[in-house]
């Protein structure tokens, strides 16, 4: 019994040693392991034997089962059969990703940038009375400065006679917040807007706004510049600079509109940006060689519009400002067309995976 | 606006660049949208805020660049001759509202011709048409003061001026050769027999200066600035004259342009002055006076400025400042400058001309309180956005589409109380929309056609409709699913998983029929529906040639935001799950409910969980059947069960389901 043992373990080690690849290997443990191997003949032939010899013959075989199992499976490691030939280059599994549209990103992207200044986000509703988007904000009916705000009216009864429209800015949400609250208020509210413009590469009827104000009693106007150069800082780059252009709004004096240097031709570095400003040769396609892009409007809220709302303008001052939101989107992502924000081409929202 | 630099020159001595004069006025306020070299000069294209009328003029603009250059502007004043007096015409004002002062200046012999190089050179480069000396005159005139003139045929007016409002349905050609049919809101000109002019907006073509003309008629007037918008409007024009009349004019310049025509009249068209008349009265000219604290100024602003830099830069506006206290100054404003009324105008025309750039900027301590004003939006916009975060997780993704829709399309959804738009731009728009699938039908459309498939989308947005106390606007979420797999129930579970997201406990799925919809659920939670999801009907289908079966779902935003729930730690068992299979087929008449009832009573709290593991469709399955087979879960809380329990439990459910109607166990 002890020779034929020997001589089966002396096979072994002599195929282990020739045996190479894993399937060799493989193929030696059906040969020594497997149902129809020499070793499992002597184990079948122990029940044969008497007691005595049984223990012996059993521990030694179970010992050379252990050693042959051992360094089989020390030496099989490798991938088994069919994974031999395992080809790694096959194309990846495809996922079902979903995802925001790039404009409600950009959008939590800027408000959360004035939450962390301690803002609260606020929405409005996008029917409005004449009151609340015109006439509070100073802007009286038949006047000039009404003609920027082309409205879209709605066919329904007021009680006071007055128009329900679809809001042409999100300021009237200025005004609902400051009749209702008092200050100190710093909120800022975006949402959809409406404005009877035929749609072009740069215009649609329907776009979206963010509007932020700060009502207190000792905010002035260097903090409206402070908080919007964080934000131009944190929403494009640290290296941008602002610049506060002196403008016209009905609803804020004194009035800015705000330029960011354009980061793609960053023209703004050169000596003497006017002559570039104005007259450059190579013009740059975003910016169109003025070397700054147009990005939001502010200003120190109207003492008028305070009143308006019943908040005493000799005691609270307030800045605000509004933005919209296509158009920091097409400049921060390089978007040429606003019409690709409605189509939803899955080529284009899978661009912007959350 | 467009204006020339050699222009402003005249006026002002400029020794900076073009660029340098453009940079210093957008920075002031006057943005210079365009800057162009033309010939020997330069032409700046300036955008005009509605409240600067001033910058409509050539004085104006030299005015604000003087300020900006710390200089002062010169101008010549023309003498103001009114002799000899017009006695073959009256002038008659019908209402002083709606024109308080009208000046005419006959000039009699002159000749037409065209006009000297440097006036038409002048006119061009303000971007008008040079046309003969007298039109360029009063153009000339207009584009230096800000007051539109206008001259006339004096040989082609019969009888006496009126200044009135057009007769119903009067008719006027004007010099652009179209004939228009006038209202009550048109201001007109007009003498015995017919409209001469549309007041402060066109001449009319049956008194025009043409080559033959010997004598003209030069009209210099104030016009309400609300009635010139109003008749411009009401005649779809919109003129250099019209644009100026409707921002106002300054009645003080109003001499010295008719004036200057005259004189320039006389010495290029060799005409002489035969007859100056006025009706009405000047307004007074007021100059406001408006006292300013140092101290809020400065707080306002948010710097230290001392009096002295105030007073230097206020006075290169020709503002008249004087001092009263330490802290006090009057200021006197310039009679031109309507806008300014308050003590934040002084701000702005000081922080301007200073430099916002200069001030620096500083960031605020703010508390928004917000959550105690109990706006009505409050949370909103946060819920709103954890849920496109929950939902592009789920693998949706967020589309955006247009509120507004075209009527016809959203009838044929069966949309109602929607609220129409009096003033649309086109018929596809003049709707707004009362639900979200016609947005939807169209964008996943949009994508079938460009042959992209196995889409799922959602959107966020309102909808609207009007109701018994005006109209009601409520935030809305939509999904949708195309393509390969059952998409039925991928919507479904897309339902339950948001429900379960937002903790909510008590929802059940109800069986309805809807319009536009086959196989149709609602979604019930606290006994209120929020929300359905079904097949798009085959007839809808058709009707907007979708190429693809849709399944749609809307809830509504508000109700889920009311029926969401804190979540805190719920415990889980420690104890193993056992689960056992089970293989039905089940007859189409009978409901899965059924055997999710018979589970569930008869797991003595010992279900874990169910779910389909696969479905069988072989030949030999009669067609009446469904098969499927179900993995039940077991598990308690307190103990490890025993395959024998679970033997037992699996057990007496095979015999509730063997004896259940329908129900055949395979």
């Amino acid at each position: 019994m002890e020779e034929k043992i020997k001589s089966l373990e002396k096979a072994f080690e002599e195929d282990c040693q020739k045996a190479a690849t894993p399937k060799e290997f493989e193929f030696l443990r059906i040969k020594y392991l497997g149902r129809s191997s020499r070793l499992s003949q002597f184990f079948s032939q122990l029940p044969n034997l008497i007691p005595q010899e049984r223990g012996i013959w059993g521990k030694r075989l179970n010992c050379l089962k252990q050693k042959m199992t051992a360094l089989l499976a020390n030496e099989a490691r490798g991938p088994l059969k069919d994974e031999e030939n395992f080809d790694l280059t096959f194309p990846s599994s495809p996922f079902q990703l979903g995802s925001r549209h790039i404009l409600t990103t950009v959008n939590q992207k800027i408000c959360s940038i004035f939450e962390n200044l301690g803002f609260a986000v606020a929405e409005g509703g996008e029917i409005e009375d004449e009151w609340h988007n015109f006439t509070a904000l100073n802007i009286p009916l038949e006047h000039p400065s009404r003609d920027v705000f082309d409205t879209f009216y709605l066919d329904i009864k007021e009680k006071n006679n007055g128009k329900y429209l679809l809001r042409s800015h999100t300021s009237p949400s200025q005004t609902r917040i400051m009749k209702i609250g008092k200050p100190p208020l710093a909120v800022i509210s975006p949402g959809r807007v409406y404005r009877p413009d035929e749609v072009d590469a740069t215009h649609s009827f329907m776009f979206h706004q963010i509007e932020g104000f700060a009502v207190g009693e000792d905010l002035n106007f260097a903090h409206l510049k402070g908080v919007l150069l964080h934000f131009a800082h944190k929403f494009f780059t640290p290296e941008i600079t602002l610049r506060f252009r002196p403008h016209f709004f009905p609803f804020t004096e004194p009035s800015a509109e705000v330029d960011i240097s354009c980061f793609v031709c960053r023209r703004k570095k050169e000596k003497g940006a006017s002559r570039d400003t104005l007259h450059a040769s190579r013009k740059c396609s975003v910016c169109k060689g003025k070397g700054w892009l147009e990005v939001l409007g502010c200003g120190m809220i109207h003492p008028q519009v305070l009143d308006n709302c019943e908040i005493d303008s000799k005691k609270y001052k307030g800045f605000a400002f509004g933005m919209g939101v296509e158009r920091i989107a097409m400049l921060k992502y390089g978007i040429g067309d606003i019409r690709l924000f409605y189509e939803n081409d899955v080529r284009f929202l899978e661009q912007f995976s959350i | 606006m467009r204006f020339s630099l050699n222009f402003i020159k005249e006026f002002l001595e400029v020794k900076v660049s073009a660029q340098k004069l453009a940079s210093l006025l957008t920075m002031a306020g006057m943005e210079v949208e365009r800057l162009e070299k033309l010939g020997g000069d330069w032409v700046f294209d300036i955008e005009v805020t509605s409240n600067r009328y001033d910058w409509l003029s050539i004085l104006g603009i030299a005015q604000e660049a003087a300020a900006c250059l710390n200089k002062k502007a010169k101008v010549k004043y023309p003498l103001l001759l009114k002799k000899p007096l017009l006695k073959e015409r009256k002038i008659i004002i019908e209402d002083s509202k709606d024109c308080p002062l009208y000046i005419a200046r006959v000039m009699r012999d002159i000749t037409i011709n065209r006009s000297p190089s440097w006036l038409g050179e002048r006119v061009l480069n303000c971007g008008l048409n040079s046309i003969n000396n007298i039109v360029d005159i009063t153009n000339y005139s207009m584009l230096k003061w800000g007051n539109p003139l206008h001259a006339f045929d004096e040989d082609k007016i019969e009888g006496n001026i009126y200044i009135r409002r057009a007769q119903k349905e009067e008719l006027f050609a004007g010099i652009d050769g179209k004939q228009r049919i006038l209202q009550k809101e048109n201001l007109v000109i007009a003498d015995e027999k017919k409209v001469i002019a549309l007041a402060g907006v066109m001449g009319g073509k049956n008194s025009e200066v043409d080559k033959n003309t010997k004598n003209v008629f030069i009209e210099a007037a104030i016009f309400s600035p609300l009635t010139i918008r109003r008749s411009a409007r009401a005649a779809g024009l919109d003129t250099e004259s019209s644009y100026r009349f409707q921002r106002r004019v300054s009645a003080d310049c109003l001499e010295y342009a008719c004036a200057e025509a005259s004189k320039l009249i006389q010495d290029l068209g060799g005409g002489r002055l035969s007859g100056y008349k006025e009706a009405g009265r000047k307004p007074m000219p007021v100059r406001r006076k408006i006292a300013i604290s140092l101290i809020q100024l400065n707080t306002f602003l948010g710097d230290n400025f001392s009096l002295g830099i105030v007073k230097s830069i206020l006075s290169r506006l020709n503002f008249t400042v004087k001092n009263v206290s330490r802290d006090k100054i009057f200021v006197l404003v310039p009679c031109s400058r309507f806008d300014i009324k308050r003590e934040v105008d002084i701000y702005e025309e000081f922080a301007r001309i200073y430099g916002y750039e200069k001030i620096r900027p500083q960031i605020p301590f703010l508390v928004s309180q917000l959550r105690d004003t109990g706006y009505p939006q409050a949370g909103l916009y946060q819920f709103k956005n954890d849920l496109r975060n929950f939902l592009s997780f789920l693998g949706l993704r967020e589309i955006i589409t247009y509120s507004i829709e075209g009527g016809q399309d959203l009838t044929k959804l069966g949309e109602r109380n929607a609220i129409n738009i009096l003033n649309p731009l086109r018929e596809q728009e003049n709707v707004l929309r009362s639900g979200l699938l016609l947005g939807m039908i169209k964008s996943i459309k949009y994508n079938l056609n460009r042959a992209k498939n196995n889409l799922r989308f959602f959107e966020l947005a309102n909808v609207y409709k009007v109701s018994e106390d005006g109209y009601q606007e409520k935030p809305c979420l939509s999904l949708a699913a195309t393509g390969e797999g059952d998409n039925f129930f991928y919507l479904k579970g897309a339902m339950e998983e948001i429900l379960r997201y937002l903790n909510t406990k008590a929802f059940q799925f109800k069986e309805a029929s809807l319009t536009n919809f086959t196989h149709a659920l609602e979604i019930i939670v606290n006994k209120k529906r929020v929300g359905f999801l079904g097949k798009l009907d085959e007839k809808i289908k058709k009707m907007f040639d979708l190429k693809e079966n849709l399944f749609f779902a809307q809830l509504d935003v508000s109700f889920l935001m009311q029926s969401k729930e804190d979540k805190s730690y719920k415990p889980f068992s420690p104890y193993p799950v056992i689960f056992r299979d089970i293989s039905i087929a089940l007859r189409k008449d009978i409901k899965f409910k059924q055997i999710e009832n018979i589970i569930r009573e008869n797991t003595k709290g010992y279900l874990s969980g169910y779910y389909i593991v696969s479905t069988y469709q072989g030949k030999d399955l009669d067609e009446n059947l469904t098969a499927f087979t179900l993995r039940i879960s077991y598990q308690s809380k307190e103990k490890t069960l025993t395959s024998h329990e679970v033997d037992s439990l699996h057990g007496s459910i095979r015999e509730k389901l063997n004896e259940a109607e329908g129900v055949i166990l395979r």
